[in-house]
């Protein structure tokens, strides 16, 4: 259990229909049954869209937190995107955010006809690394499709979240949390999804994963 | 037990353990889950009306019986119902009656950010606020006691942030817990309706008998709200006392940790007593309330001081860094204004738009060619105002393009004008202003986007998908025998992914100087999961024309020389095939057009 002092704030976010707020439930879901308290807050309608997303995480001992992390005061930020990382990190994030990142960009549709411009993703990832206090990158679609969907590249993210040994919860404590969410049919191909993403940032380094 | 629950599912629990027996509602985001939820509950009755009003007619038709009711909407659904709102005040009720109603400050999924508790005092109606998950859950409860206790409606207000946000509910008792006076429906008894003409007929010498009965009522609730244990005051430091309700006060205890605090957990009608309190023991008063400044308006006709929207905003939704960034610029807070953070050059957007595949393009599309002018109203379709499309030119409501079409064609104006409106809001609110192009000699065409459900908010079930809330197989209704029966002789029903027939009908209707009706009708590819082979660019062909680019679809893509379909993402629907003025672009085994090419769809 947490001491009263204990806070972490974690924002996930990407583009509408990439599961974001199913990635955070999970998440929330295995703070709550480790004996954090949780609040969660989520941006949902119009925006699911294909507009930018974000789902606002917070695990506290004490006092129960709002729903709203204030902005610079994100400690971890699980980027389903690359311009929504950036684009979350920059309103929110502070030199001492940890940043787990999805490497696959999906364009914005000024940028899919040619009216702007979408950041090379080596800018990209030097942005971020320089505004934050580290950086792990997750091929997290690709490994999706490995698991059997492209669609699980969320929990290919929260298996990346729960490897990176960023939070003080058992990665055990999400396998129930998922197992108990999905549909038979679905459990084992979101396991497997889950499984690389813990693999993919221990072979980064793990640990809180140094790699810059 | 604790479990984590969104403010939506805490409302729907809390209904279910105060023995609703009768829920109704018209899905409109934020508040669309907390019916949803509700309906899973065993025992329970739970319906999708086709709009607000007659939901809430549903709801006092269930308390007049006595059954406990519930009645949900968003904030402009509120509009909607109104009419209804006001005579239940006066008549009051038998059973308990609850709305919930969710406001969106910072319109994250609304056309405007209309602050609901104005309804309160306006239809007079007592109104409570909850802040967090468990309070949504408890405030059900207590909603229902105050409408049997009082013989009135009781509205319960929520928000965006709060009606999405999970936060930990302590459940004490599984099942349903309360059932009062008026819950002789739940029971299991027959309930016997008490005829009472002069209560429940607003004649207008019934209904002013009635009136004077209201503000009584007011009274006694007024008196009621100085001592209802969820307005309370919180002692802190006697330098500073906040007045907060709902959400808002969740970010003022964050930014003024040591404050004294009057929460306000009944909104509507407000304390006078217990803001004479508070002042007696603070130097000074602040009042952090979202949007109007609806309760500091009534301490500042009390003659107290306060501060209120002179440091916070009237537009939008609140954050703990607004309230913090707003009270240090007044001074209330010591702690120094953040340095903006680290900006650098733009980031391109990320607005909303179609789904790939979605059968609402082509129509616009062909709209965008034939140069309409076109008035539309609320759903996912209203996305087709966006660019590259750019093809809907108002929206304003539910159900308002179909009467702005007739006024702009009785004016006459040099373009095209049709009106676009989906199955959903036609059976909401087109069904008026449908008659009234007949009724008044009018020859305006609207175009009814049919796509089987309410998608926008997440795929809601309707009048026209054949199941209910209940997931029971009911009546399909006809759009074509509906609007045939009213009197529309000229009706097409047309699958929008057939490209040169929906221009060509389209055309034809609105060249055709009389009133029409075309329906566009295929189900939402995103709710039935329908899915064809992804089309394919063939480079050779492509002569960089960029005609694809300008269906807004977001499998394509520009690249040098040419366009890329990105195969993961296309959902195969084939517009851009069919518009490919040099055929570069092929839609191989099928399409939604042309029907499945068995073995290769649905995959």
């Amino acid at each position: 259990m947490a001491g009263d002092k204990f806070r972490v704030n974690i924002i996930i976010t990407g583009v509408g229909g990439q599961g974001n707020v199913l990635a955070s439930q999970m998440v929330a879901l295995a703070a709550g049954d480790s004996g954090f308290g949780v609040t969660v807050g989520e941006t949902f309608g119009a925006s699911q869209r294909g507009g930018s997303v974000m789902s606002h995480v917070r695990l506290f001992g004490g006092e129960a937190l709002g729903p709203l992390i204030p902005k610079g005061k994100a400690d971890i930020v699980v980027g389903f995107e690359p311009l929504e990382t950036l684009r979350i990190l920059r309103e929110y994030g502070n030199p001492g955010t940890a940043v787990i990142m999805n490497t696959r960009p999906v364009y914005p549709l000024g940028v899919l006809i040619g009216e702007t411009a979408y950041p090379s993703l080596a800018e990209v990832v030097e942005a971020v690394r320089r505004m934050s206090r580290q950086l792990q990158r997750v091929e997290a679609t690709r490994l999706a499709q490995e698991a059997g969907s492209a669609l699980a590249a969320n929990m290919v993210m929260v298996g990346a979240l729960a490897g990176s040994g960023l939070l003080p919860l058992a990665e055990e404590a999400y396998r129930r949390v998922i197992a108990s969410q999905f549909r038979p049919e679905l459990r084992d191909l979101n396991l497997r999804a889950f499984q690389l993403g813990v693999d993919a940032v221990r072979q980064n380094g793990g640990d809180g994963g140094k790699q810059r | 037990m604790k479990k984590l629950m969104t403010g939506n599912e805490a409302f729907a629990l809390g209904a279910y353990q105060a023995g609703v027996v009768v829920g109704a509602g018209y899905p409109g985001t934020p508040s669309t889950e907390i019916l949803m939820n509700f309906a899973r509950y065993p025992g329970v009755y739970a319906e999708w009306s086709p709009n607000e009003k007659v939901a809430l007619d549903v709801g006092v038709g269930a308390a007049y019986a006595g059954g406990r009711a519930l009645v949900t909407t968003k904030h402009v659904g509120l509009n909607v119902a109104a009419d209804s709102l006001f005579y239940a005040v006066y008549t009051g009720l038998k059973g308990g009656l609850v709305i919930i109603n969710a406001d969106d400050p910072e319109m994250h999924s609304s056309q405007n950010e209309q602050d609901n508790r104005y309804y309160a005092k306006f239809a007079m109606v007592p109104m409570l606020e909850p802040s967090d998950s468990q309070e949504a859950l408890e405030f059900v409860r207590l909603a229902m006691e105050i409408s049997e206790t009082f013989d009135t409606p009781v509205i319960i207000r929520s928000n965006t942030r709060l009606s999405h946000s999970k936060s930990v509910v302590t459940i004490e008792q599984e099942g349903m817990v309360a059932v009062g006076e008026g819950g002789e429906a739940a029971a299991g008894e027959r309930p016997v309706y008490e005829r009472n003409i002069p209560k429940y007929v607003m004649v207008p010498g019934f209904a002013r008998q009635r009136h004077p009965v209201v503000l009584e009522r007011m009274a006694c609730l007024t008196s009621y709200a100085e001592t209802v244990p969820v307005n309370h005051i919180m002692q802190g430091s006697p330098k500073l006392g906040i007045i907060a309700a709902g959400v808002a006060y969740q970010y003022a205890r964050e930014v003024f940790p040591d404050a004294t605090f009057l929460k306000l957990g009944m909104v509507y009608p407000l304390p006078s007593e217990l803001f004479k309190k508070l002042v007696s023991q603070v130097e000074r008063v602040v009042v952090v309330e979202e949007l109007e400044p609806f309760i500091e308006e009534h301490v500042r006709l009390m003659g107290i001081p306060v501060m209120g929207k002179e440091v916070f905003s009237r537009t939008g939704e609140f954050s703990p860094d607004k309230v913090r960034y707003s009270a240090a610029r007044a001074g209330l807070v010591d702690s120094p204004l953040q340095a903006p953070p680290e900006v650098g050059p733009p980031l391109p957007a990320r607005p909303p738009m179609l789904c790939p595949g979605c059968a609402h393009r082509g129509i616009f599309y062909a709209l965008q060619r034939l140069r309409a002018v076109v008035l539309g109203d609320i759903g996912c379709y209203t996305l087709g105002a966006l660019p590259p499309l750019n093809a809907m030119h108002t929206c304003g409501c539910m159900g308002a393009g179909v009467g702005v079409v007739h006024g702009m064609d009785r004016v006459g104006v040099r373009d095209r004008t049709v009106a676009v409106i989906g199955d959903s809001t036609l059976f909401h609110s087109g069904i008026p202003p449908l008659i009234n192009i007949l009724y008044n000699r009018g020859v305006s065409t609207v175009i009814v986007l049919d796509n089987r459900v309410t998608a926008m908010t997440g795929h809601q079930e309707n009048p026209g998908s054949g199941i209910t809330l209940l997931k029971e197989p009911t009546q399909e209704i006809s759009i074509e025998n509906l609007v045939r029966g009213i009197g529309f002789t000229k009706v097409d029903v047309i699958n929008p992914y057939h490209f040169p027939e929906v221009v060509r009908v389209l055309r034809e209707h609105m060249d055709c100087g009389q009133p029409s009706v075309v329906i566009a009708r295929y189900p939402c590819i995103l709710h039935t999961r329908e899915k064809y082979p992804p089309c394919t660019v063939d480079r050779e062909t492509c002569n960089d024309c960029g005609n694809c680019l300008r269906i807004g679809c977001t499998p394509i893509s520009k690249v040098d020389g040419g366009v890329d379909i990105d195969g993961a993402l296309c959902n195969g629907c084939g517009l851009c095939a069919v518009i490919c003025p040099s055929g570069a672009i092929k839609a191989a085994g099928g399409t939604p057009a042309t029907g499945i090419n068995a073995g290769q769809a649905n995959y």
